[in-house]
């Protein structure tokens, strides 16, 4: 199977820049079309293992970035971010074109793969147990998921979308770059020397952002799905003791369903799937401060 | 005369329970609400029919239902 990194630079920014560069993400097939340096390199650079599809396969998600040609692309040149023909966010400021495909495809996941149900949490899976990690923007999550996945011993699934399969119930990979903001940059470069992180971008509206390649075994692995049988609330505090604490089962319910993109499109059936995992998966609130007791906790969550 | 009341139709009461606290999904807004048992309880007793004529007078049981009324889960008939 070729994969990204078979593309000759050249080759890959003749493709964005033509019909679109076809790749797959897990379960999804991605056309992307970039005229633009930095989406190359950013794609050179982080999805280098990923499937490389031909020109002709289905791609599930059209994703195009354009410059718009007004007069401002001679001071402060745009990019907009069509996702299946429509235009679903603002311009954003030229530099910020490849975060802008990460997120608008995470957009186009969360809004549309309705056969799952999407919770807003990173997931890593053990020895064939997984663990879920919902949490807002600033609780430390994407710092937490890159140290687990890049020092820890645990197989990253996912930094943003838990994907729960409706009928089996199990967690279904999607392994991406994962998004670190502001100081969590220099703190996993320094605490994960072996991470590639791309260049990163500043004044975004979540501050300074560099993505962190997924591991080559993580996206070699994405036919491998997971059972659920831990859901953690983290949340880091400067200084704060690691502490671990059980939550009850319907308050890790409401928590979740709150964290989800579609439980309430899903309707019955989201409830279901979720009172189901819920059942399988113990919840608890998990503060700290330490990544090297953080990594210990997790370590140990078998215990719990 | 005290009012009488049952389960707003099209609820079947679709919930889990774990430790004394229950989610039960509102067939008809959507919602997901985090009740205790013996709220459960009473709505299931509404469904049943197991109220008899002298408890529609218990004000504190009222209340409990104009409660539920807010929550679109049950209705005066």
């Amino acid at each position: 199977m070729l994969t990204v990194a078979s593309l000759a630079p050249a080759a890959l920014r003749a493709r964005l820049a033509g019909d679109g560069l076809r790749l797959r993400t897990g379960r999804f097939s991605v056309r992307l079309q970039a005229d633009m340096p930095s989406v190359a390199a950013g794609i050179g650079q982080l999805y280098a293992d990923y499937p490389l599809l031909q020109d002709s396969d289905f791609a599930d998600f059209h994703l195009h970035l354009k410059r718009p040609r007004s007069a401002r692309r001679w001071l402060r040149p745009q990019v907009r971010l069509h996702c299946d023909g429509y235009e679903m966010f603002q311009p954003m400021p030229l530099q910020h074109a490849f975060p802008m495909f990460e997120w608008g495809l995470n957009w186009c996941v969360s809004s549309r793969a309705h056969r799952y149900l999407i919770v807003h949490a990173a997931v890593l899976e053990r020895q064939g147990r997984a663990v879920i990690l919902p949490a807002p923007p600033g609780s430390g999550k994407s710092t937490l998921t890159a140290a687990l996945c890049g020092k820890g011993g645990w197989r990253l699934l996912s930094d943003e979308l838990t994907l729960l399969e409706l009928d089996t119930g199990l967690l279904v990979p999607n392994p991406r770059p994962i998004s670190l903001k502001n100081a969590s940059i220099d703190i996993i470069r320094a605490y994960v020397p072996a991470a590639v992180l791309s260049t990163p971008v500043h004044d975004t509206t979540k501050g300074t952002v560099a993505h962190m390649r997924a591991p080559g075994a993580a996206v070699a692995r994405t036919a491998d799905c997971a059972r659920p049988a831990w859901i953690v609330f983290p949340h880091y505090s400067a200084g704060a003791a690691t502490t671990l604490e059980p939550l009850a089962r319907a308050a890790t319910f409401m928590e979740l369903a709150g964290n989800s993109f579609n439980y309430s499109v899903l309707g019955a059936a989201g409830f279901d799937a979720l009172g189901r995992l819920i059942e399988q998966a113990a919840g608890f609130r998990f503060r700290y401060s330490a990544l090297d007791e953080a990594l210990d906790t997790f370590a140990r969550l078998d215990e719990r | 005369m005290p009012v009488q009341w049952q389960l707003v139709p099209g609820q079947s009461l679709l919930h889990r329970s774990w430790d004394g606290q229950v989610v039960l999904y509102n067939e008809v807004s959507g919602a997901t609400h985090l009740l205790d048992q013996d709220t459960l309880d009473l709505l299931h007793a509404l469904r049943d029919g197991e109220l008899a004529p002298e408890d529609w007078a218990n004000a504190e049981l009222q209340l409990a239902l104009a409660e539920l009324r807010k929550l679109y889960l049950v209705e005066p008939c």
